[in-house]
């Protein structure tokens, strides 16, 4: 969890009490926080994507949880969920699951179970934003390998032989090593079967 | 001839001075409630003989010559008579049948002339009759000769009536003559009958209307009257001479009435005295009864009180089922708060759940802030502050919650409708909360009071914003408001108004709307609005609907703006 920019926890509660005294819990413990009357209000924000993970109530009036919920995943948001539920409200923390939130948590509870939760969220967040920039980093890679080299990269990756690869681009065998060479400098690929998992990775989440 | 007559009449035991007193003349004989037969078998004691004529010769013996002055004055006698005269010799046989006779039976004189009179009579005594005439011969004892009685006859076409008949003997006739005099009373008997009937009937309407009457004559001019049923309404036997019936009633007079009851009696006093009053009495076999009294008095033309006519209605029965049917009322209004608690359990625990999960939150937070080096003492200072604060908040809940639902007494007060309304937002809060739903509560500024019971009214508002709430449940969610609003409406009325966006009322549920057990859902035991409507109309207001503008419906009651009632006890 160290990192340059420290996550936040954001809070959604209409309730006024149960929104100051999850406030006052992370201060405890050091975390930063951030709380808001309504899911309109958190939208409305100004957050720039900052890491973190969402404590957000499941019943509020005007926008409930889940409809904040629904809006978030429309904006591609991969801020983790935690939902506030009461009493009777397990199947909306189905649905609430369903939808992608991270966990639940039912009213009243102990701090350590939210804390824990907070944890697995936090660390849920970094691992996706780390695995984000991993993707970024690999498709930027791909973008700097000339038209020859990705076509040479394609069929490696489709399991051909160095042979096979020459004869299908028309090319000799040793112009085809040379640029098998550029493709693994280029993509800093350790052995060719860490370039594959490299584009697979990016290939799967551009299906 | 003249003579003869008070002789005649004063034989057949009838007092001429009466005469006058025709029709219906004849004295009633005291045992006229016994039926007789039409006896003319002359049964004379002290034989009371008819100086009818010295002269007057014996049927057969005497040459017409002789008897034709006699007879037609005696002709002319009986046919002036009113009753039916008949004279008939010592067998029985008639020999003078008059025309009121003829009348009264039917037959022509010279059908029955000569003929046994018992074709008068109908059986047993058609044919006994000889007996009784052969008996009175051997004997010489009287059984009617001398006394008026009641019997019945029999006329030409079968017929039998009730008649009184009076016999006497015609003095010095050998042998004896007997005259009869014959009073057809079937008029009379069916004007008896019907002053019996209706006497009986009011008797019985009072007994089971439970209803006396009196009459005192306060001029002591006649006794005073107390009916049948009074004296059971009383439970005693006779009234005592010495305690008039008002020393009595306010002798027995409920502790908690006797002051109403001498108001009333002192309002019988004056001019124009009528007296309407309900009130209770303790009776000498220590039964209390609830009576319903109205009484007026008569007064003469020199405006001295004459009569007091009163009714006493026994209303104890008709009161008790009232209570009783208030007690219902008021069980049926606490089983359905307590039932509506039970809907709103669910909500009502999140209501608790909020304050207690603040709390738990703020007391673990002052943990680590106590322990850390880095702490800021108005952290801590704020989180305890917070943690009482929350502690109410949740004792609150409880608070209206056990007052909401407490069995008791429906008291009326003066209550602020402002206020109720604030005072019934946690309630109503949970309930919208739970439905994703908006709660607006707009008051007016500065409503009057109404005088009512607070927590019926709390009831009759939880209920409609509940409706409100459920109405809404397919609505989309920005859609959910709910707007409860109080305003001075015209004519000294609070009106209160619940307007919600749902689907509105169908036509076939607003038809049904406010009867018991009607529900469109799916739980609810359908005694929400008849409640609520009984309460409302318990308060002297109305309960209506009218559709929302734009969408939805609208439930709107009044409540009538007003001091207590006068007579209204607060307790």
């Amino acid at each position: 969890m160290i990192k340059e920019i420290r996550p936040t926890v954001f809070v959604v509660d209409d309730d006024a009490a149960v929104r100051d005294s999850l406030r006052m819990l992370f201060k405890s413990i050091g975390l930063p926080v951030e709380v808001f009357e309504s899911g309109q209000e958190f939208l409305d924000a100004e957050r720039d994507d900052r890491p973190g993970c969402l404590v957000l109530d499941i019943r509020m009036p005007g926008m409930s949880g889940l409809e904040l919920q629904v809006k978030l995943n429309e904006r591609h948001s991969i801020l983790p969920i935690i939902f506030i539920t009461g009493h009777g409200d397990v199947p909306m923390a189905v649905e609430a699951m369903q939808a992608g939130a991270v966990d639940f948590i039912q009213k009243p509870f102990r701090d350590q179970d939210l804390l824990d939760r907070i944890n697995q969220a936090l660390e849920k967040d970094a691992g996706s934003r780390r695995m984000l920039a991993e993707r970024n980093m690999i498709r930027k890679r791909l973008e700097s390998l000339t038209p020859r080299e990705r076509e040479v990269l394609d069929l490696v990756v489709a399991g051909k032989a160095n042979k096979v690869i020459a004869g299908d681009l028309n090319l000799s065998q040793r112009t085809v090593e040379i640029h098998r060479a550029r493709v693994m400098e280029k993509m800093e690929a350790h052995s060719l079967a860490h370039l594959v998992r490299m584009v697979l990775e990016v290939a799967r989440t551009e299906e | 001839m003249l003579p003869i007559v008070p002789t005649l009449l004063s034989a057949s035991g009838i007092d001429p001075a009466r005469r006058g007193a025709a029709p219906g003349w004849l004295p009633c004989c005291p045992s006229a409630a016994t039926r007789h037969h039409l006896g003319f078998a002359p049964l004379v004691r002290q034989p009371q003989d008819i100086l009818l004529d010295d002269r007057m010769p014996a049927p057969g013996e005497d040459g017409p010559q002789r008897s034709s002055q006699a007879d037609l004055d005696l002709r002319s006698l009986l046919d002036a008579a009113v009753d039916a005269v008949v004279v008939i010799d010592h067998r029985g046989v008639i020999e003078q049948f008059s025309r009121s006779a003829e009348r009264i039976f039917g037959y022509r004189a010279d059908e029955v002339t000569g003929r046994n009179v018992n074709v008068l009579m109908p059986e047993p005594f058609h044919s006994e009759h000889d007996g009784y005439l052969e008996r009175y011969h051997r004997t010489r004892e009287p059984r009617i000769i001398g006394v008026g009685r009641e019997v019945v006859a029999r006329r030409k076409d079968g017929s039998v009536f009730p008649c009184e008949l009076a016999v006497g003997q015609v003095a010095g006739a050998v042998p004896p003559r007997f005259v009869g005099f014959i009073h057809d009373i079937t008029l009379r008997k069916q004007a008896d009958e019907r002053l019996r009937r209706s006497e009986t009937e009011l008797r019985l309407a009072q007994e089971l209307a439970n209803l006396g009457n009196y009459v005192l004559h306060l001029d002591h001019s006649e006794p005073d009257y107390y009916s049948p049923q009074l004296h059971r309404i009383l439970g005693i036997t006779a009234m005592d001479d010495h305690v008039p019936l008002t020393t009595l009633l306010r002798l027995w007079a409920h502790p908690g009435d006797r002051e109403k009851l001498d108001d009333a009696f002192a309002a019988l006093q004056s001019k124009h005295g009528a007296f309407d009053a309900e009130y209770r009495i303790v009776r000498s076999d220590g039964a209390t009864r609830n009576l319903h009294h109205i009484a007026q008095v008569t007064r003469d033309a020199q405006g001295r009180p004459r009569k007091h006519i009163g009714t006493v209605h026994d209303v104890t029965d008709r009161r008790q089922t009232e209570d009783e049917a208030r007690q219902l009322q008021e069980r049926l209004t606490h089983f359905s708060r307590l039932s509506t608690m039970g809907e709103m359990a669910a909500g009502l625990a999140h209501e608790i759940n909020q304050p207690l999960s603040a709390i738990t939150m703020y007391a673990k937070a002052c943990q680590r802030f106590m322990t850390s080096p880095t702490r800021d003492d108005a952290d801590v200072l704020e989180s305890l502050e917070q943690i009482s604060a929350q502690a109410l908040r949740a004792g609150e809940v409880i608070r209206r919650l056990r007052q909401f639902v407490k069995n008791r007494e429906v008291r009326r007060e003066p209550v602020d409708c402002g206020r109720l309304l604030d005072d019934l937002r946690t309630l109503a809060e949970t309930d919208a909360r739970l439905h994703n739903v908006r709660l607006r509560i707009e008051n007016a500024d500065d409503l009057p009071t109404v005088y009512a019971d607070p927590i019926q009214l709390q009831q009759v508002v939880l209920n409609l914003v509940r409706n409100a709430i459920d109405a809404m449940a397919d609505a989309p969610e920005t859609r959910r408001d709910v707007v409860l609003s109080a305003q001075l409406a015209a004519e000294g009325e609070i009106e209160i108004i619940v307007a919600d966006h749902g689907s509105g009322l169908a036509p076939e549920a607003a038809k049904h709307l406010f009867n018991p057990f009607f529900t469109t859902k799916s739980s609810g035991t359908g005694l929400g609005l008849a409640i609520s409507h009984s309460i409302v109309r318990a308060h002297g207001g109305r309960l209506w609907h009218t559709p929302n503008e734009g969408m939805g419906a609208r439930f709107h009651f009044t409540l009538p703006v007003s001091p207590a009632p006068k007579g209204e006890t607060t307790e």
